[in-house]
């Protein structure tokens, strides 16, 4: 005899009601009380990537850590493309919780701005594609960011690495379209939070010569920059510094690229008077991945990064602070880009982060209880097979 | 009208249907109708693909040719820089890369990887002495060289959370790691699968532990579309490895592996 299908229904409903009150309550993440960076060295940043992370947790974790480390500082991206409608309004859910853990961990938010959504480019576009007739929307964008975010974020940085086509749209870059920008925004982002700190660039360290169909040399884009009348229109330039294959002191040229590079920017920014004005590294770095060419062997890494500390902060008053890329990402990339991360996505720290940790705080980072996590081994002294110190950078410390 | 209407429907249907098979059967097609399979890689990896002064070589290069020559085709190859692989494949630039890639499932979308070729996992290294490590948890109360700062170390640290006594030492490079222990003063050395090859190919005393500590697998990479391809590919792969040949071309540019010795 077949049951009536009300039956089966009532069964299903009283299931899903028993399933409702028994399912644990969402985990519940707050920003918790205020934090301070304990840290001896101001200068040092870290450029979070907690765009794409979607659990609260995870955020909180992430900058947690960053506090922990010893960085005061954070340059995050907060894409135009992912917060902004069509008819206005803005989904703001997603960098509230950002600036608000970040803030309640005690960080200084560097907030980057960029990529366009589909609604202001034309069709078949890249996300990097801003067209001059979108400048005024972008704007409203920043303004409102800037208004929002008052006493929370203060420095802003216009897009990203601007001189390279692909960043531009897949156009030929200009340092004039990309001055017209600058106007516009600066103008805009004035107006909604006058404290608000408007940086440039950050120009991409590169010699491609001009009408090069990948971009443009830095030095040359900057000068063309202040030749399009820029000086009006930022506050601070920012500027990635890599050092890829060279040590941290190598000398710079115009024909190299490496980390003191950042010198040979400053004198464009001297020369056209513009010497008032602070220079923010918001990405720097080696990569140590076992098969990139431009990589360096993990144990340089580490070296190379601290001694790029110190050097910058020897021998460059006019760096405001340098933000190591990347802190996390929050999955694998499956490529070199995962190795210049201080943190696996799993949350587990490197040997480099302990050792920025370390100096940091002025502790020893070649201390063994450091280097060994296990409390019940008795640890060693990192050494060569000679017995001889294998890493001679930690004695100049 | 409502006859119309389902006349539409399907033509509309019948087209995607022929779109998509037709896409999909394009490939393997056109490269059995050329007889050249275009091959993408980034030469700038020993020892699996270089190129020094215009001679292409490598690990990878062989093991293109004899799929080619499995296959019946010749290979071309055409590098690019390692960001540019994928766009270069997905653009159709090329029909498959072969350039030491990880198999990434978040790509699979795109993209569809073939069964892997290579481990280049974290190996463990012992003295050929050494016969009683075969796997990390016979590390327990030894200690453990690694290269400070490179994976190897990082996944030291989290076994050193879990085996009770073991020390992670810690060299600046993996050659000093793994003199230190021919020298006897670490019990093992744990390496990436590429380094740690290479030095048990050129240091005499080291033998490789018979497990792979953890599994980063390289693989041949298509166009998800083109599943006839990959299907070409993998049983090129299958004849390779049952043949020995696939061995014979690792063993060529690296210490074969305790399970490619089993299978010789």
């Amino acid at each position: 005899m077949r049951r009536p299908a009300y039956s089966s229904g009532l069964r299903l409903f009283i299931l899903a009601l028993i399933l409702t009150f028994i399912r644990p309550a969402p985990l519940l993440v707050t920003p918790g009380p205020p934090q301070t960076v304990e840290t001896q060295h101001p200068i040092l940043g870290v450029h979070t990537r907690l765009t794409d992370e979607v659990e609260e947790w995870k955020v909180k974790h992430s900058l947690e850590l960053v506090r922990q480390m010893g960085a005061p500082w954070i340059v995050e991206f907060f894409p135009w493309a992912y917060y902004a409608a069509a008819d206005g309004g803005y989904a703001w859910g997603h960098p509230d919780m950002v600036v608000g853990h970040a803030a309640a961990q005690g960080l200084t938010i560097i907030a980057r701005l960029g990529l366009t959504p589909d609604w202001a480019r034309p069709p078949d576009t890249p996300l990097t594609y801003l067209d001059k007739s979108a400048y005024g929307d972008f704007a409203a964008y920043a303004a409102a960011f800037a208004a929002r975010y008052r006493g929370q974020v203060d420095y802003l940085i216009i897009g990203n690495e601007p001189n390279l086509s692909y960043e531009w749209g897949y156009r030929l870059t200009t340092p004039a379209d990309y001055v017209a920008l600058l106007q516009v925004v600066y103008t805009a982002v004035k107006a909604a939070n006058p404290d608000m700190q408007v940086l440039a660039g950050a120009l991409a360290p590169t010699l491609e010569p001009a009408g090069s169909p990948w971009g443009l040399n830095d030095l040359i884009y900057l000068q063309g920059m202040y030749d399009a009348g820029a000086a009006a229109y930022f506050d601070g330039l920012a500027v990635h510094a890599y050092g890829l294959t060279f040590p941290p002191e190598a000398e710079p040229g115009p024909d190299i690229l490496n980390f003191r590079r950042v010198e040979l920017v400053r004198q464009v920014m001297e020369a056209n008077g513009d010497a008032a004005k602070a220079i923010y590294i918001t990405e720097t770095g080696w990569n140590d991945h076992p098969r990139w060419t431009l990589a360096v062997r993990p144990a340089q890494r580490i070296q190379y990064t601290l001694a790029a500390l110190e050097y910058a902060e020897t021998n460059w008053p006019f760096v405001r602070m340098m933000a190591i890329w990347a802190f996390r990402f929050p999955a694998p990339q499956k490529s070199y880009m995962d190795y210049y991360t201080l943190v696996t996505p799993e949350f587990v720290k490197k040997p480099i982060y302990d050792a920025l940790q370390a100096f940091a705080q002025e502790t020893s980072p070649a201390a063994p209880t450091t280097m060994n996590e296990n409390p019940g081994s008795a640890g060693v002294s990192p050494a060569g097979a000679d017995g001889t110190s294998a890493l001679p950078f930690l004695k100049e410390q | 009208m409502q006859k119309s209407l389902r006349v539409l429907c399907v033509s509309v249907v019948l087209l995607l249907l022929w779109v998509g098979c037709n896409g999909r059967a394009q490939t393997w097609p056109r490269i059995q109708q050329e007889g050249v399979l275009r091959v993408g890689l980034d030469p700038t990896y020993p020892p699996f693909e270089v190129d020094a002064g215009g001679e292409l070589t490598g690990l990878d290069v062989d093991l293109a040719r004899a799929i080619g020559a499995d296959l019946g085709l010749d290979v071309a190859f055409s590098y690019f820089g390692y960001d540019g692989l994928y766009d270069a494949l997905a653009t159709g630039q090329v029909d498959a890369l072969l350039s030491a890639l990880v198999v990434d499932p978040a790509r699979t979308k795109d993209f569809a990887y073939s069964d892997p070729y290579f481990n280049a996992g974290l190996i463990l290294l012992t003295r050929q002495a050494e016969t009683a490590i075969a796997a990390m948890p016979d590390l327990a109360g030894r200690t453990l060289a690694v290269e400070l700062g490179a994976q190897s170390h990082v996944e030291a640290l989290a076994w050193s959370r879990k085996l009770v006594g073991l020390v992670v030492q810690p060299h600046t490079t993996p050659e000093e790691a793994v003199t230190a222990v021919l020298a006897g003063a670490a019990d093992a050395a744990l390496m990436d699968g590429v380094n740690g090859r290479l030095l048990l190919r050129d240091t005499p005393g080291l033998t490789l532990a018979a497990e792979a500590v953890t599994v980063e697998p390289y693989a041949l990479v298509v166009r998800a579309a083109d599943g006839d391809l990959l299907r070409q590919l993998n049983d090129s792969l299958a004849r390779l490895r049952a043949s020995g040949e696939l061995a014979a071309i690792t063993a060529r540019w690296l210490s074969p592996t305790s399970q490619e010795r089993l299978h010789e």
